[in-house]
Order: structure tokens, then C-alpha cells, then sequence
């Protein structure tokens, strides 16, 4: 596969066996207190974690570890009610719902586990979602969404609608929207939690080249071993703490 | 693809609902155009009144008459062009005597100088003047009783007693809105002759032209001002505000029909807020997921801003679409014929269509604001594991 | 069965909704029954004072006293005519009234004018008429310049205040003694005076509009009303006051009525798309609830009734709410013109067990055609279907 322009071409000096020493993401002290009516709930607890650029980690853990409000934390979508949380450069912690907001569109592409494509909106239409946050023009937005979805395979699927599609490629159009704003980061939350192991093991290996072709960083939560192998580092999060 | 579209989508997504929500709408704004125009319609007698035409009548009752003298008196005040006199003669065809038309007495020789406003074919008018017994009949009431030109049709007096004939001489129409088509204009002369001596010549009220509109006031207490020290005094004011005085005995009525169609604006308004609320309700998720990406509150606000402002338009427009025929060809031709003393003119007007229009536009907006809000402030992590 | 608790907590549950629609519905029912006790005031206004054992004679040709004209002379012709009651002195018991309509200032609306009906009365218009009290003042000395008013137009146009004054023609002024009250009925908006003051005032010496006589009983008006007719020189006819006043109101009540009819069945059809919005909505977010109901036992029927009985409640709720605002209504005085004598008549908005109850009905109505198609839906779903969602 080889993109036309620098837009999700691969990175030079792919294949790199050596993850790259600089951390990407740097939490220090993190708490996170849920108040869920009058029991305070503690789901994180002092947490310390560096993530190193260019990784594809999995985030393992009994249900109700943390695991996916840790996710969410470093993807901006939550704060911590105590620590710092440093990402791509940013200071999490100061910003306001708005920069948050902005820095998510350019930093961060999101995968669920139930997909979450607008059921209104073709696979293209989906995947240009996230740019019409961007100045882009309209024929440059459709161009690397075209691109995007190349990339997981399907470009003879772009004008189907997402009920049109099996649950392997709903989610290869959400990781093409997750691309297509060539974020640094790709966090993904039980990416295969709803497939099958055939899909499930094609969406991997999309996670894997996307980590190794294009450098993105993965953040992968998961509590499938089988999908937890494909990742470079596994930690494990257990009542709030890395184990 | 660009943000409307998404909208749009969205409104197209629970087809059957849009489609209900879209039939409501239209039915409240066709109940709010056929509400505005039984106002505009009243009113259109004030608005479209001649300002240039003074009435005077007796000061203190109208079921009293003025001697006939005035009008020689009344014609030399200065600033009066013209003048003529009619008198109420309360008709009632015998054949259905619920029918409720006008029936007015003339003086033919200077009516029409005065109602310029009223168009008869010449050879018509020339065969009124020929034809004592003759009348002139509006095209509306004309059209509703099957009279034509030379029929002989007789009418029983509710004040005047007996068995009165009279031969249609011709049908007017008229330049005017607010002229009621469903009139019988017949010779004053005629009343007059067949009147026992005591109640032969007097005039029920005079009407005049002035050469300046903008005397009409001035002029009115002139005329006033003449008869102040005789035993029968007159009351002047100009047609509009004669019409105004009438329609003010039905102000309740034009109050009523004005909160009742605020009343549909609001049932509109629910129906349609209750529909973009269950959307928003549904679509929870796809939000938090919007949000996630990188969409703003604000972006999700006009998401379901633009949608309550699509679905109110579609209605709106549908409901236009329904009320036109309706009025145009069914309802307003009946009420004409019917009521032409009340609404002479029954239309809708253009500026109560693009009022009904807007109002849909602006109340899907509103409507949504809620359900807007909502969007905007979701939490997006809740939002998130609600789908899972 | 299944329980109403669980539709009740349905509602409970999606509480905007719910309550947007049966404000809906409620708007409606406001709108229906306001109108009808509106037109129900009209007709008791108007319709009431009537006796079923009093008759009116009016010239021939003529429905209304404004236009009537009878010579005096023949007002003693109807007092004897058979079946008239007698009264103390031994004459037929019965009056010649004149009606006329004069223009009036509206109070606190200067330059606004409207009409009002003056009523000049014999002095012996109690003994006919003993319904009517003075509320306020005194009665009118007979033969004086004197006149009572209406309690309803007591106010509401100038001069129209106990002790003040006002022209019933140049130079003759009249003095406000009393304010009365007549069940209610129209002639609470009517100014009364002595008939020959009203009369010489309009130049109408010699002449009266109507004749009311009592009848020794109700029975007796056939024959009375033939022998007025009889007579072919009078050029007379005569009615039961009951039946005269009913068919003055029928135009102006039918009016009111027809108007708020028409508006509430185009009302309604709004509202009902509403509810059938609310339940689909309801039924869809609840399939599975539905699936595992049916997987449980409980038949495709009682399905059916539950959420028809749902989309009842809901529309009742509406329905109370709606009557309840119209109800409110009681305390609003309309003053409209009478198609009849051209004059300001006041109404009120009259409730009546009936118009509630009916009101009600058509919100458990409409309840009933929103929320049947949406149960038959919900009744259809299959319970694997249903569970699946």
C-alpha cells in the first residue's frame, strides 16, 4: 500500500523493532473518585504511568479495574480528580471542555467496542465525520477518507450503509475514522469485544500495522488474552493500581 | 457530506415519526392560517375601508332615521363632493328565511357616485335606472341563490310589512375587499312610494365623499356641528372608524379567536419538542461519540436545533399546502356567500402564509431548544456506556 | 391482566414526555369545553327569563322586538284574547313593551361605542316578570324619567353608574336609581325605562314592539295563538317566549358553538398525533419489557388492553388538567354582540356537569384512536422478536 501524498503514507524507518524512549502520555499521582450517590467510589488511586510513543499497549483487568476509566482519562474525555496527565505534549489537566475538545479532534481517534457508526451516514460519510472539524475542503475531506478507508480494506464498501456491513467491517470503517485525522494516538476500547475470532484477528492485525506502519500509538483495553498477544507491552490493572 | 446533511439524515431516520410529527405540525398550522384569516378577514373591512367616506347617522339610536332635509344640508357643508342616503330594509327571502343577507334601499341617482368602488356592467346599471322594482344583487349572494339577470324574486319585509317584488337588473362586483358581495341594493324611491304617508321620506343614514381624506375628522364635526341645536342630532365619523366602532362589538369574539390560535402554536410546539426529545433521547450515544471526536456542545446543539427547524418547515409548508386549497376553493367561497356581511372577503392573505411559515421555522426552533440543551450538556463518558 | 401500576409507572418513568403530550391533549380539551361553555352561557343568557306559560306577540314577518311595531289599540285586543291570566284588577295580566337600541360611550374606551337595549316598560312590569330584583337603589318611580339598569352592563359604559345620568334623546336626560338582576338572562344587559319616557324619547307615541302575556297555563297557548293569528286585521302572531328566546339564541350560540367545534376537532387530531407518537415512541424503547411479558404468558389481548389502557391514562390525565384550566374560565365575562337586537350582550362561561363529562370523554377518546395502532403493534411483536429488540 502506498498513499499518493504524505497524508497516512508510511512513516520512514518503519519496522522498527525498538519502541522509541520518549513517553508519549505521562501520568503522575492520577486519582479518579466516582460519587455514585453517597458511596465515593475510588476506581484509580495514585497511578503512575508512561507510555511510550510508538507502543501498542493493552490495558488487561477484571471488569470494574479502572481499566476503561484509565482509557479515558488519557484520551481526554475525563479528568482526574487528582494528578497530572501530560499527552502529545499537552497538559490535560489545565485544559478547558473546549481546547480538550479541539486537542481531541487532532490528537486522539477513538475505537468501541460496538463500533458507534452514525447509522445515517455511509461508510465514507462516517469516516469524514471527524474532518469537517477541520478548514478542510470538501474534495481534500472526501480524498483521505477514501485514502482512510483503503487502508482497512475496504474501498468497494464506501457507499454502504453501516446495517449493510458485517460487525468486522463496521469496525474497520470506525478504525478508518479513527485514522483519518492522522491522530498520534489511537485508543480503543474492547476493539473486538463483539466480533468473532476470524474478524476479531483481522482487526488486529490492522491495529498492529497501523502501530507498525504508520507509528501510532495504541491504547487497546482489553480482557481478551488472545488480543492482548499482538500488543508490544501488556500491563494489568487491578482495584486501581498497575500490577 | 457537510453538518445540515447529518441533520437532515437525522430527521429522515425514524421515517414513520418524522412523518407523524410532520402531519401534526401541518395540522396546527392549518388550524393557525384558517384562525389568522377569519381576522384578517374581519378586519379587512376596517383596513380596506374608504378613507375619503364620512357616515351619519342618528346621534343617539341607528333605528332611528334623519329627516329628510339633511341631505340638502349635508351636501352644502364644505368639503363634501357628494353625497347619498340609504335605509335598512331587513329582507328575508320567504323560501329560506335563515338565510341572512342584506337588504338596503338606495337613493340610485347619486349611490354610485359616492360607492365608486362597485362595478356594474353599463347595460345592467342602464336597466336598474329604467326598472323601478328593480335591484342590484352581489355576485356572491347571485351565485348562491341561482339568481339571474331578469329573474323576479320576492321578499318578505321583517320591518316594513308585506310581500315585497323586486327584478334583478344586474350583478355588481367591486374594486374593494371590503365590500360585502352578498347585498341587494334596490330604489329608495321605490320604498319610499309604497310607504304609508308617516314614514315616507326619511333617510336611515347619509353617506358622503370629502375631497380630502385627511379632513375626514374636520369635516364629520362640521357636519355635526350643523345639526347641534336641532331636535335630531347627527353622528359622523369616517367609514373606518364606523366599521371599527361594529367590529368593536365583536372584540371578545376577535380576542378569543386570537388566544385560540396561540393556543395551536403551543400544542405545535409540543409535539414537535416531544419529537426531537425522544431523537435526542435515541441518539444519545451516537452524542457521546460525536463529542468524543472532537465535536463541540455547540455542534450537537444546532444538530437538533436544525432538525426541529427542518421538521417545523416540512410541516409548515405541508400544512400551507393543505390550507390553500381549502380556503380557496371550498371554505372561503361558502363563508362569502354566507356570511359576506361579516367577512366579505375570506382569503388568505400572503402575509399570514409567510407569518404561518416562519412561525413553524422559529417554533421547531424552539421547540428543540430543550432537547438541545440536553445534547450540549451530556456527559460524554455516561453518554458512551449507555451504548455498551 | 397486567397490572395498571406497571403502565402507570411507565409514564412515570418518561415523565417529559408524558407530560408534553397530555398538555397536548389537555389544550385541547381546554379549548372544547371552554367553547361549549361559552355557547352554553350564550344560550342560557339569552334562552333564559323564558316561561313556558308566557307568549310574546310580535308583528307579523318580524323575529325580533327590535323590529316589531304594534299599535297600541291592539295591545288590549291580546290582553283579552282567550286563555290570557287575569291579574288583581281583573285585566288580562300581560305588557306592551318597546324596544330600542341606543349608542353608547364604552367606559375607560373613549371614542369606543357599542349599543345597548332600552327596554321601555308599563308599571306593572313586575307582576310579569318576578324574577327580577333590584340589586342595588330602588325601582323606577312610573311616569318619571327614571330607569334600572342591568347588573351585568352596571359600569361598563358611561352614565351607565346608580345616580348618574344619561341622554335617551336632546334634552332629556335620564337618572340611573336602581341596578337589578334577572337569573342571569339577558335582560341584565338591558337599560329599562318607562315605556311612555322611551317612547315620546324615539318618536314612537302610539306604538309598542312587543306584547308579553302570562297564560293561565303553559296548556293554554295553542288556543291563544290561534285566536291572535285568527284575526287577519291584526296582522299579529304569536310564539311561547321559551320558544322566542331559543330561536334568538340559536344563531349566536350556534355561532359559538359550531366555531369552537370545528377548531377543537382540528385541535384534536393534533393532539392525538401526539399521543401516537408518545406510545410508538413508548412501545419501540420498550420491546424488549413487551417480549419478555408475552414470553411470560400474558396474551397478545391483554397486551393490546394495557396499552390502549396507557395511552387512556395518559389522555385523561390531559383531560383533567384541560378542564380544570376550563374551569377557570368561569370568572371571564365576554361581551359580544347579539345577532338579534344588534346590542353588547354580557355572557358568562357556563359549566355544566355534562360539558366536563363530555370533555373527558373526547380526551379518553382521543386516548383511545392515538394509542390503537401503536397497540396492535405492540400486541404483534413476537416474543422472541421482541426480546432479540
Amino acid at each position: 500500500m502506498a498513499a499518493p501524498q504524505g497524508h497516512l503514507s508510511p512513516a520512514e524507518g518503519a519496522y522498527r523493532s525498538e519502541p522509541q524512549v520518549r513517553a508519549i502520555a505521562r501520568l503522575r499521582g492520577v486519582r479518579k473518585v466516582f460519587q455514585r450517590g453517597a458511596e465515593r467510589i475510588t476506581v484509580l488511586d495514585g497511578l503512575d504511568l508512561e507510555v511510550p510513543d510508538g507502543s501498542f499497549e493493552a490495558l488487561m483487568g477484571p471488569s470494574g479495574s479502572g481499566k476503561t476509566t484509565l482509557l479515558n482519562l488519557i484520551a481526554g474525555l475525563d479528568r482526574p480528580t487528582a494528578g497530572t496527565i501530560e499527552v502529545a505534549g499537552a497538559n490535560l489537566t489545565d485544559m478547558t471542555d473546549g481546547e480538550l475538545a479541539r486537542w481531541r479532534a487532532r490528537t486522539i481517534g477513538f475505537i468501541f467496542q460496538s463500533y458507534n457508526l452514525m447509522p445515517v451516514l455511509t461508510a465514507l460519510e462516517n469516516v469524514e465525520l471527524p474532518l469537517l472539524l477541520t478548514k478542510l475542503p470538501a474534495a481534500e475531506r472526501r480524498k483521505r477518507a477514501r485514502t482512510a478507508l483503503r487502508v482497512v480494506g475496504l474501498e468497494h464498501r464506501l457507499h454502504h450503509f453501516p446495517r449493510q456491513l458485517s460487525g468486522g467491517q463496521e469496525q474497520r470503517v470506525a478504525i478508518a475514522r479513527a485514522l483519518v485525522s492522522d491522530p498520534q494516538i489511537i485508543v480503543a476500547d474492547e476493539p473486538t469485544g463483539d466480533l468473532d475470532r476470524h474478524s476479531a484477528d483481522e482487526i488486529l492485525d490492522l491495529l498492529e500495522r497501523l502501530n507498525k506502519e504508520f507509528r501510532k500509538t495504541i491504547l487497546m483495553v482489553t480482557h481478551d488474552p488472545h488480543a492482548a498477544e499482538r500488543a508490544t507491552i501488556i500491563r494489568r490493572l487491578d482495584k486501581g493500581a498497575l500490577t | 457530506m457537510n453538518l445540515p446533511l447529518l441533520a437532515v439524515r437525522n430527521v429522515m431516520r425514524n421515517r414513520f415519526r418524522t412523518t407523524l410529527t410532520i402531519c401534526g405540525v401541518a395540522v396546527a398550522v392549518l388550524c393557525f392560517v384558517l384562525l389568522r384569516t377569519v381576522v384578517y378577514s374581519w378586519t379587512v373591512a376596517v383596513d380596506q375601508a374608504a378613507s375619503d367616506r364620512i357616515g351619519t347617522r342618528h346621534k343617539i339610536t341607528f333605528i332611528m332615521p334623519l329627516p329628510r332635509r339633511y341631505i340638502d344640508e349635508i351636501r352644502s357643508v364644505p368639503g363634501v363632493t357628494a353625497a347619498t342616503w340609504m335605509n335598512w330594509f331587513g329582507g328575508k327571502d320567504p323560501k329560506n328565511e335563515r338565510d341572512f343577507f342584506a337588504t338596503i334601499a338606495v337613493d340610485s341617482r347619486s349611490f354610485l357616485t359616492v360607492y365608486d368602488e362597485i362595478v356594474v356592467p353599463p347595460e345592467d346599471l342602464e336597466r336598474w335606472y329604467q326598472d323601478r322594482k328593480g335591484a342590484l344583487v352581489g355576485d356572491a349572494l347571485a351565485k348562491k341563490k341561482g339568481w339571474k339577470v331578469g329573474d323576479r324574486i320576492t321578499l318578505v319585509g321583517t320591518i316594513f310589512p308585506g310581500e315585497w317584488e323586486f327584478h334583478i337588473s344586474g350583478i355588481y362586483t367591486a374594486t374593494r375587499k371590503s365590500v360585502d358581495r352578498s347585498t341587494l341594493w334596490f330604489h329608495w324611491d321605490y320604498l319610499n312610494e309604497s310607504l304609508p304617508e308617516r314614514l315616507r321620506d326619511t333617510l336611515g343614514w347619509v353617506v358622503s365623499r370629502v375631497s380630502d381624506p385627511a379632513r375626514t375628522a374636520e369635516i364629520s364635526k362640521a357636519i355635526d356641528a350643523r345639526f347641534e341645536d336641532r331636535d335630531v342630532q347627527t353622528l359622523s365619523m369616517s367609514e373606518r372608524a364606523l366599521n371599527l366602532s361594529f367590529m368593536g362589538m365583536l372584540s371578545a369574539v376577535l380576542t378569543a379567536v386570537d388566544i385560540v390560535s396561540v393556543v395551536i402554536l403551543v400544542i405545535m410546539m409540543l409535539i414537535l419538542g416531544n419529537t426531537i426529545a425522544m431523537g435526542v433521547r435515541e441518539r444519545t450515544a451516537e452524542y457521546g461519540v460525536l463529542r468524543a471526536i472532537g465535536f463541540w456542545p455547540r455542534h450537537l446543539a444546532a444538530f437538533v436545533l436544525g432538525e426541529g427547524m427542518i421538521t417545523g418547515l416540512l410541516g409548515g409548508a405541508l400544512g400551507l399546502l393543505l390550507s390553500y386549497p381549502i380556503v380557496e376553493q371550498g371554505l372561503g367561497r361558502w363563508v362569502e356567500e354566507n356570511m359576506g356581511a361579516l367577512f366579505p372577503y375570506f382569503r388568505v392573505p400572503w402575509p399570514t402564509a409567510a407569518l404561518a411559515l416562519t412561525l413553524a421555522l422559529v417554533l421547531g426552533v424552539v421547540a428543540s431548544l430543550i432537547p438541545a440543551w440536553r445534547a450540549a450538556r451530556l456527559d460524554v463518558i455516561t453518554a458512551l456506556r449507555r451504548m455498551d | 391482566m397486567i397490572p395498571v401500576a406497571y403502565n402507570l409507572r411507565s409514564l412515570a418513568v418518561r415523565r417529559t414526555t408524558t407530560l408534553a403530550t397530555a398538555f397536548g391533549v389537555a389544550l385541547v380539551v381546554f379549548v372544547l369545553a371552554s367553547a361549549r361553555m361559552l355557547s352554553e352561557g350564550i344560550r342560557r343568557t339569552l334562552g333564559q327569563g323564558g316561561r313556558a306559560d308566557t307568549a310574546i306577540v310580535l308583528r307579523k314577518g318580524s323575529d325580533a322586538e327590535l323590529a316589531s311595531s304594534i299599535e297600541e289599540p291592539m295591545v288590549g285586543l291580546v290582553l283579552a284574547a282567550p286563555g290570557v291570566a287575569r291579574d288583581s284588577r281583573g285585566g288580562g295580566l300581560g305588557v306592551g313593551e318597546v324596544v330600542v337600541v341606543i349608542t353608547m360611550e364604552k367606559a375607560g374606551m373613549p371614542g369606543q361605542v357599542s349599543n345597548v337595549l332600552v327596554r321601555g316598560v308599563p308599571d306593572h312590569v313586575m307582576q310579569l316578570r318576578p324574577e327580577v330584583r333590584i340589586v342595588a337603589g330602588r325601582p323606577a318611580r312610573p311616569g318619571t324619567d327614571e330607569v334600572i339598569i342591568g347588573q351585568r352592563i352596571a359600569g361598563r359604559f358611561v352614565g351607565l353608574e346608580l345616580g348618574r345620568s344619561f341622554e335617551l334623546r336632546k334634552n332629556r336626560p335620564v337618572v340611573v336609581v336602581g341596578v337589578f338582576a334577572a337569573e342571569g338572562s339577558s335582560f341584565e344587559s338591558e337599560i329599562w325605562g318607562d315605556l311612555n319616557t322611551v317612547r315620546n324619547s324615539f318618536g314612537r307615541e302610539g306604538i309598542v314592539s312587543s306584547v308579553r302575556v302570562r297564560l293561565e297555563s303553559p296548556a293554554k297557548f295553542d288556543a291563544f295563538a290561534a285566536a291572535v293569528a285568527q284575526d287577519k286585521q291584526l296582522g299579529l302572531e304569536a310564539m311561547r317566549e321559551t320558544d322566542f328566546l331559543r330561536k334568538a339564541s340559536e344563531g349566536t350560540a350556534e355561532f359559538v358553538g359550531i366555531l369552537g367545534m370545528l377548531i377543537a376537532l382540528f385541535f384534536s387530531i393534533g393532539a392525538m398525533i401526539g399521543a401516537m407518537i408518545t406510545m410508538y415512541a413508548s412501545i419501540a424503547s420498550r420491546q424488549r419489557e413487551i417480549g419478555t411479558l408475552r414470553a411470560l404468558g400474558f396474551s397478545r389481548l391483554s397486551i393490546l388492553a394495557s396499552f390502549l389502557l396507557e395511552a387512556v391514562l395518559l389522555a385523561l390525565l390531559g383531560g383533567l388538567v384541560g378542564a380544570g384550566m376550563s374551569l377557570l374560565m368561569g370568572f371571564v365575562r365576554f361581551s359580544m354582540i347579539n345577532f338579534a337586537t344588534w346590542s353588547e350582550v354580557v355572557f358568562s362561561f357556563s359549566p355544566t356537569v355534562e360539558i366536563i363529562g363530555s370533555a373527558l370523554a373526547f380526551a379518553a377518546g382521543m386516548g383511545v384512536l392515538g394509542g390503537l395502532l401503536p397497540a396492535v403493534r405492540a400486541a404483534r411483536l413476537s416474543p422472541l422478536q421482541a426480546i432479540r429488540g
